[in-house]
């Protein structure tokens, strides 16, 4: 039965599911970050916060905006969105403005995002405008709230899921799908995927070569207690998985879904009775001159380098290469929990979820 | 010679009785809020079908204006008789009987059964077969709030307030057993007082992941998908009408290896969902029925749901 939706951006933020292996599913997503901008923008309106012509603001130059962006121009919603001059490309600018979004690129003289430069400049935005309605993506939330969706994806597609595996940036799609499953499936192992030199698990914030998932800042709506295995895989690994991907799949993703992808493949290798689903944000348009060009990779020191068969496991948290994927149980414990047990040199136990199957 | 007809046909009108009958529930599946396509949020639920007990109706057409029931108490019955009749486009009452065995005031619905029996037996006594949508549509008009027992053993998510398929599930429920029994020490529950849920926006989102579940279930005819549903769903209960021993049930569902736990959400009944075809069932069964009247529970009870002729 074909029924065609009120608003066509539902349709746009539903992903593909694709069966990458006997026993696992990948929802792939054009542009994630819809789902959970509409449903925020939704729940605005709703509840009145956010009126007609509203001027919405943000602080990201990712994804989220891009969506936000397309949302207010089909809604007649004004927006600034903040970044930094490091952050954006002309390209990815322009598509911005071409759709209406006013975009503020601050200097940048340390190389770190100027993230609290951000927040300033977008406080002071708001204090001047009676009807401005911050998304607030990192700590809303309505961001992980709207998840809620892709765990119905999956379960009407695979009914009972045992692992899901994603990225970790805001923590919203990871956390939120995460949180719905098990609350219907209780044994549900989550499986993280950050990068390097990102602070989300414990690692001491550093120069990131994989954009578009791991963090420099702590967002709220990342909930460590959920997480059973944290993996880091590094830009190198990511690239080579996208490229297979499009290979073996017919799949053109970005290098967060090839990081996403590359550790699901290895939890469904593992664990060949388990279901196994994974999340992959978006495609792979964007990276078209970098991830995808001979040109660009070849100029990278090491490339092309050998894809790992598996992660390497960590009992000290501790940044590593971009050819490197590594891997430590975190075994649903907070932040705070595992840096304590960190700083006094405790090893943590060597078993995790793959060897206890 | 028109007085002959006249005649002819107001006898052939006395003449016409009709009866039918409805089954009862074991209160709901999931019962909650739920998007439509077009993203507005209505009440919904996915009745529990138990077709042990029932009511049966009987319509006997008359030339009177007024449809008199038996026992005058039935009131809803009574209404839903003279809504059917105005549906129909039909003038004139009749006398409508109504026998049930289905106790009041636990979630069973036997309010809605009689309802469903009596606008089944105004039709059967006009010779007119109504589909379910219209039958539900004409219980919510009659009772205000009713449940998807129109439609017998067929899954759908009712929105019970407006008589209206947010989904249609396309199937029967999968074959399941039921061991029921009453919270509460057996005290019944006055739906009319009850107020309406509000649910927060987290149980919003959950119930579309429950509606996804029973869809699966559904499909695949999959009895621990729709276990884990109604769990998840007499959890959200819990924290809108509590019924006392939860956890202590929650418990031995666990232990027993059920596919869940399933509650009236505006009843007292409480259910433990099997696998029909489960291995060792019978046993198994037997020593769960044990374990919960030794916590206290009442009636203890076995139903069959789909069982397609199979006895206990």
């Amino acid at each position: 039965m074909v029924t065609l939706d009120v608003d066509y951006f539902r349709d746009l933020e539903t992903p593909r599911l694709a069966r990458l292996a006997p026993n696992l599913v990948a929802a792939a997503f054009p542009l994630m970050k819809l789902m959970p901008a509409r449903f925020i923008l939704d729940r605005a309106a709703s509840n009145g916060e956010l009126k007609r012509g509203s001027h919405i603001v943000e602080t990201t130059s990712g994804t989220f905006g891009m969506a936000v962006a397309l949302l207010a121009a089909a809604r007649d919603y004004r927006l600034t969105l903040v970044t930094a001059s490091t952050l954006i490309d002309a390209k990815y600018k322009a598509r911005l403005e071409r759709i209406g979004a006013t975009v503020i690129a601050l200097d940048d003289p340390r190389g770190d995002g100027n993230q609290p430069g951000r927040l300033e400049r977008l406080k002071e935005i708001l204090a001047t405008e009676p009807d401005g309605f911050w998304t607030r993506q990192y700590d809303s939330p309505g961001n992980w709230l709207a998840y809620a969706r892709l765990a119905e994806l999956f379960i009407r597609a695979m009914g009972k899921v045992d692992c899901l595996v994603g990225c970790v940036g805001t923590g919203g799609s990871l956390c939120g799908t995460a949180s719905f499953l098990r609350t219907v499936f209780p044994h549900l192992t989550v499986f993280a995927v950050d990068t390097h030199r990102s602070v989300l698990f414990g690692q001491p914030v550093g120069k990131r070569m994989l954009r578009g998932l791991g963090n420099s800042v702590l967002p709220q709506n990342v909930r460590h207690e959920l997480v059973d295995e944290i993996h880091w895989v590094g830009a190198y690994p990511a690239y080579r998985t996208a490229h297979r991907l499009l290979r073996e799949h017919g799949l053109f993703m970005g290098p967060t879904s090839g990081a996403a992808a590359l550790v699901a493949q290895w939890v469904a290798t593992t664990l060949p009775d388990a279901q196994v689903a994974v999340i992959m944000p978006d495609e792979g348009h964007r990276h078209a001159e970098t991830v995808y060009n001979d040109e660009w990779l070849s100029a990278l020191p090491g490339w092309p380098c050998k894809e790992p068969s598996e992660p390497r496991t960590l009992t000290t948290i501790a940044p590593a290469a971009e050819t490197q994927w590594t891997r430590f149980l975190w075994l649903r414990r907070s932040l705070g929990d595992v840096l304590e047990t960190q700083a006094a040199g405790e090893v943590p136990p060597a078993v995790g979820a793959a060897e206890n199957l | 010679m028109a007085g002959t007809g006249d005649l002819m046909s107001r006898e052939a009108l006395r003449s016409q009785v009709g009866t039918a009958a409805a089954i009862a529930h074991h209160g709901e599946l999931i019962q909650g809020v739920f998007k439509d396509d077009g993203g507005r949020l209505h009440r919904g639920l996915v009745t529990l079908p138990i077709t042990g007990l029932r009511s049966e109706a009987s319509f006997a057409r008359s030339d009177g204006d007024a449809v008199v029931v038996h026992p005058n108490h039935k009131i809803k019955a009574s209404a839903a008789a003279q809504l059917t009749l105005e549906f129909l486009n039909v003038t004139g009452g009749g006398v409508l009987r109504l026998q049930s065995s289905i106790p009041v005031g636990h979630g069973y619905g036997s309010s809605t059964a009689d309802v469903v029996a009596s606008i089944r037996a105004v039709a059967a006594a006009l010779n007119v077969q109504l589909r379910p949508s219209s039958i539900g549509r004409l219980a919510v008009a009659a009772e205000r709030a009713s449940d998807a027992i129109a439609f017998d053993e067929h899954a759908v998510l009712f929105a019970q307030r407006e008589g209206t398929v947010i989904e249609n599930f396309a199937g029967s429920l999968p074959p399941l057993l039921l061991l029921g029994f009453k919270a509460n020490a057996g005290a019944p529950v006055d739906t009319l007082q009850l107020p309406p849920a509000r649910y927060d926006s987290a149980e919003i989102q959950e119930f579309g992941v429950l509606r996804a579940l029973v869809a699966r279930a559904v499909r695949l005819q999959d009895p621990y998908l729709l276990g884990r549903a109604a769990s998840a769903s007499a959890l959200i209960s819990q924290r809108h009408l509590p019924k006392q021993g939860f956890g202590e049930i929650a418990e031995i569902a666990r232990r027993a290896g059920a596919c869940g736990v399933q509650v009236a959400h505006s009843g007292s009944l409480f259910g433990l969902i099997f696998d029909l075809f489960a291995s060792n069932l019978k046993r198994r069964a037997a020593l769960v029925a044990q374990q919960i009247r030794r916590a206290g529970f009442k009636d203890v009870e076995v139903h069959l749901v789909n069982a397609e002729g199979r006895t206990w």
